[in-house]
């Protein structure tokens, strides 16, 4: 019995329907049963953070091919199949999702006072599509997977946010993304046309020819910006984060910023390698103003929640300058990143909402003086500010010197007005810190004083042995992608 | 093949003689004495819903898997007319059965407006499997007149009246446009019967100044004209609004779309078969963008439901003439799959609107607060609008995904861009109707009365048949590939 089942649970299809499974169910119940209707939906998300465990203990580093294939036959006439699989770069952004959710679900826990259920409900959804943007493929399908995730995020923005500005946010969000990434759609139609299947495996051993090239991977880069967020296509991010829920800001900084770079790494690099040779310097230079820009405008931000959204951004386009140095420590580094820029901006979100929930604020003039009456909260949130200016010891400095050094290899100007990025998100964070929890106590302001509870720490908790162990000993990551890394970069021969 | 002519004919010859005898039933029963003078509206309705169940058995029983024609080539039955007829009858059957609630809610007592849907049914039947120019006028008029008497039928409304009248002075222009056309292709050629046509139209390249004759050309150009119209593609779009708005609401709800079905069966077979030729795509190509960008552009601006309803279809017209315009086989496919899917959509969409009437739904505002006094309604409208926006996993994707696919085939890039624009500035307003459920709280909130059974019986179907197609979209897409290949070989 437990033989025959063991090749379906070893799927990676399993993976994506645990979650839905669980959301079905909750779907089933009534709107009364909130805490069990809340419980299961933890429960049915810490299982599916507990899955991808099978897969870390089958998967062989030496490869560099997708393992764990899995091929559902969708449209048969025109090659397009719902096919599934991991490679050494993918189990990263898999792991970040599964790891984010269970903690998106309990922060709601007491916080959310209306449609508690629809809550619960829209984060496995969620969860089982990003599982399925991050192993798809094919490339029509990881169009459709992304683009479904802005339904659900619209609403949870919406319904959720916190102030009537989250209409606006909530339709920026929406439009801005949809607009970037149907001009992906046109791409990918075109190299349906010219290829005749959109499976990935396959359109990584085709040859575009160097015109079409440039015109896919301009269409992809719409797509990609938008998300990633470069700079001029930005503004929706600090509004919808702002605006978004704590456990909205979670997800949308942990995972959402990462279809971009994702996209990038999966379809943009290694499909259009000529074009990117070519656009690299568009890339550095859009980077490079994003990172200066948006940490210089993160030091003058009045809002808790927009500090923390810009600085978000610049450590994502400190990201795509790492990616697009287009050697092994670029790459590694900007994933390795990646994967510390889920956990420390979202742990920094959490704290803001920590704050807000008690205060209903966000505004850093009414804060001050906190460590006289949060010495816990404070001790958290300084750990976290500094893993956000990437100190020593914490996951962001592996990736960042890394990108750095990968950078320096391509070319040393972008790498030192990236650095300059570094100095700045020190002046950025200390400044904020000192000025929320250091100083007087506004006592007009804060009338309630309450430090962490033990749920909170919990919940900070994995945070923190998360960013600390990627910190010390980073060794098991760069393991599991080197391979494919490697393969990446020879594959475009950017060497 | 069919034995007799009658036999191919079964299903049209049961569907006018049960409205026959609906009509007569009506008439005798509810002007009699002696049971008190009652309202038959119902009764005649479910009778109608019956009798176009069985047209749809008949028709699918009859399935022709080869060509028949019938009457000395007036009329052709094939794979085409075999499933365009199934899906109008399935669209007429859940306009009935969307109504038969409303009849009783509004004390309407017009039991002929269900005569006549079922008569305005028979004729698009005929017009459909239409072989021949007479033939597919006679057919065209006789839905067009059935149309004018129910958009007016309201009669102590004068948005109805008006709205009738418009309807009529324009449906009879473009129907005398149409027929200009058709009498300048018969006085060149001395041929109204599509086959023949065909063959002589065959390479005989129709441009205005290298053609053999300008008069064809003149012909098929206002034919082209009068088609659009009817469909109320973009520079001849502007009866519609208007019309949609002032008709009652399941008649809005029926002629929304179950003409454009025949309608653009008909130009598929006038202009893919008899007239192929290249000249005339310019023409559908810019009245197309024209189509997508005014529909997007100008729903943004709109307040009121069925105006809302009237531009995005007009929008969704300029998407499914990019599946007519590119002229290949993919084309015709993903226009027939656009057709089936937005009258799913179209069906849930109205289908809401009329479940909606406590004392009446008649601005965009009056939905606010939806998602707290009716969440599963709520739900389901907002599934619907992010499928006609064209949100990846829902339905209306899958539509717009062909269409554009088609035009990419075709090499009508700019068609495919505008399209991908506009259907982005359209999401607009169809998520400010979710906006407006969820997000906004009004001062007043309007409770509607609870649905019928057959209401949300429908919506139920049409929300989640959909969704099917994204799991396993391949019957829909041989479905259409074999509708495609019919029309065109």
């Amino acid at each position: 019995m437990l033989q025959s089942l063991a090749p379906f649970h070893s799927n990676l299809s399993g993976l994506i329907l645990c979650p839905l499974l669980g959301s079905i169910i909750i779907f089933a119940l009534p709107d009364s049963r909130i805490r069990l209707i809340q419980s299961i939906g933890l429960c049915t998300s810490l299982i599916t953070f507990l899955y991808p465990l099978i897969f870390w203990v089958r998967f062989d580093n030496s490869t560099a091919k997708f393992q764990f294939v899995q091929t559902i036959r969708w449209l048969p006439d025109s090659n397009i199949n719902f096919s599934i699989g991991i490679d050494g770069i993918s189990p990263f952004f898999v792991v970040l999702t599964t790891f984010l959710i269970p903690i998106c679900i309990s922060v709601g826990w007491y916080s959310i006072k209306n449609y508690k259920k629809e809550y619960t409900i829209a984060f496995p959804i969620r969860e089982s599509i990003m599982i399925a943007v991050f192993c798809m493929l094919d490339l029509l399908l990881s169009y459709v997977f992304p683009e479904s995730v802005l339904i659900p995020m619209f609403i949870i923005i919406g319904i959720w946010g916190s102030r009537q500005r989250k209409i606006q946010a909530a339709y920026q969000f929406f439009l801005y993304t949809l607009l970037g990434s149907v001009f992906m759609l046109l791409a990918i139609l075109l190299i349906f046309f010219q290829t005749g299947t959109t499976d990935v495996q396959i359109l990584l051993t085709t040859e575009f020819s160097e015109r079409r090239q440039i015109l896919l991977w301009i269409a992809f880069f719409a797509s990609f910006s938008v998300k990633v967020p470069m700079v001029p296509v930005h503004i929706w991010l600090p509004e919808a984060h702002v605006e978004a829920p704590t456990a909205g800001s979670v997800i949308s900084a942990g995972i959402l910023s990462k279809l971009g770079t994702h996209g990038f790494l999966r379809f943009s690099i290694p499909m259009c390698p000529v074009a990117t040779l070519y656009f690299t310097p568009f890339i550095y230079t859009l980077s490079v103003i994003a990172i200066i820009y948006t940490s210089s405008t993160t030091i003058r931000q009045i809002d808790l929640k927009k500090n923390i959204a810009y600085s978000s951004v610049a450590h994502m386009n400190f990201g795509t300058i790492g990616m697009f140095s287009l050697n092994v420590q670029g790459i590694e580094g900007s994933i390795s990143l990646m994967l510390s820029h889920g956990p420390v901006p979202s742990a920094l979100f959490l704290c803001v909402g920590a704050l807000y929930d008690r205060h209903k604020t966000r505004l850093v003039k009414y804060y001050g003086g906190l460590v006289s009456t949060m010495p816990i909260f404070s001790t958290i949130s300084l750990f976290f500010t500094l893993a956000n200016m990437s100190l020593p010891g914490t996951s962001s400095f592996i990736g960042e010197f890394l990108i750095l050094v990968g950078a320096f290899q391509r070319n040393s100007l972008v790498a030192t007005l990236a650095a300059l990025g570094m100095i700045l998100g020190a002046a950025y964070s200390l400044w904020l810190y000192n000025r929320v929890v250091f100083g007087n106590f506004k006592p007009n302001f804060l009338q309630k004083f309450s430090d962490s509870d033990r749920r909170e720490v919990l919940i900070f908790l994995p945070f923190i042995v998360g960013v600390i162990w990627m910190g010390v000993y980073p060794e098991v990551f760069p393991e599991c992608m080197h391979t494919s890394v490697s393969n990446l970069v020879q594959h475009g021969r950017f060497d | 093949m069919f034995e007799h002519d009658f036999l191919a004919l079964f299903p049209e010859i049961f569907l006018i003689n049960a409205t026959l005898i609906l009509l007569i039933y009506g008439v005798v029963f509810s002007t009699s004495q002696k049971y008190d003078y009652p309202p038959l509206v119902r009764n005649v309705g479910w009778l109608g819903l019956l009798s176009v169940l069985i047209t749809i058995l008949l028709v699918a029983a009859g399935a022709p898997p080869t060509v028949a024609n019938l009457f000395y080539n007036t009329l052709i039955k094939d794979n085409f007319t075999y499933f365009c007829q199934i899906f109008l009858l399935l669209r007429t059957a859940s306009t009935i059965a969307m109504c038969l609630d409303h009849f009783k809610q509004e004390s309407l007592n017009a039991f002929e407006t269900i005569v006549l849907i079922l008569l305005s049914t028979g004729s698009m039947l005929f017009m459909i499997p239409a072989y021949d120019l007479i033939a597919m006028y006679l057919a065209i008029e006789l839905q067009s007149l059935c149309f004018y008497v129910i958009a007016a039928s309201k009669r102590d409304s004068e948005f109805s009246t008006e709205a009738g009248l418009k309807y009529f002075i324009l449906g009879a222009f473009s129907s005398g446009i149409l027929l200009f056309g058709c009498s300048m292709i018969y006085g060149f050629t001395g041929i109204t019967n599509s086959e023949e046509l065909a063959k002589i139209l065959t390479g005989y390249e129709i441009t205005l100044f290298g053609a053999h004759s300008s008069g064809i050309f003149l012909g098929i150009l206002f034919i082209a004209v009068g088609f659009l119209f009817k469909i109320t593609a973009v520079p001849f779009h502007m009866w519609a609004p208007d019309v949609y708005e002032g008709s009652p609401t399941m008649v809005t709800a029926f002629f929304s779309i179950a003409p454009k079905i025949a309608i653009l069966a008909n130009m598929l077979r006038v202009f893919i078969y008899t007239f192929y030729d290249p000249t005339w795509q310019p023409l559908f190509f810019l009245c197309s963008i024209a189509s997508m960008i005014l529909g997007a552009l100008a729903a943004m601006a709109q307040n009121k439901v069925k105006r809302l309803s009237a531009y995005s279809s007009i929008g969704h017209v300029g998407y499914l003439c990019i599946g007519f315009s590119c002229g290949t086989i993919e084309g015709i496919q993903s226009l027939l799959i656009g057709i089936f899917i937005y009258v799913l959509m179209t069906i849930n969409a109205f289908a809401t609107v009329l479940a909606l009437r406590k004392t009446r739904f008649k601005y965009l505002a009056d939905l606010g607060a939806l998602a707290k006094t009716n969440p599963t309604l709520a739900i389901t409208l907002s599934i619907t609008m992010f499928s006609y926006a064209g949100i990846p996993p829902l339905a209306g994707f899958r539509s717009k995904f062909y269409l554009f696919f088609a035009a990419l085939g075709c090499g009508a890039y700019l068609l495919a861009l505008v399209g991908v624009v506009t259907s982005v500035i359209s999401c607009f307003y169809y998520i400010r109707l979710v906006k407006i459920m969820y997000f906004d709280t009004p001062k007043t909130w309007i409770l509607y009365k609870p649905m019928d059974r057959e209401k949300s019986l429908l919506l139920a179907i049409t929300l989640f048949s959909p969704t099917p197609f994204f799991l396993y979209p391949s019957p829909l897409f041989l479905v259409s590939h074999q509708m495609a290949l019919s029309l065109c070989l």
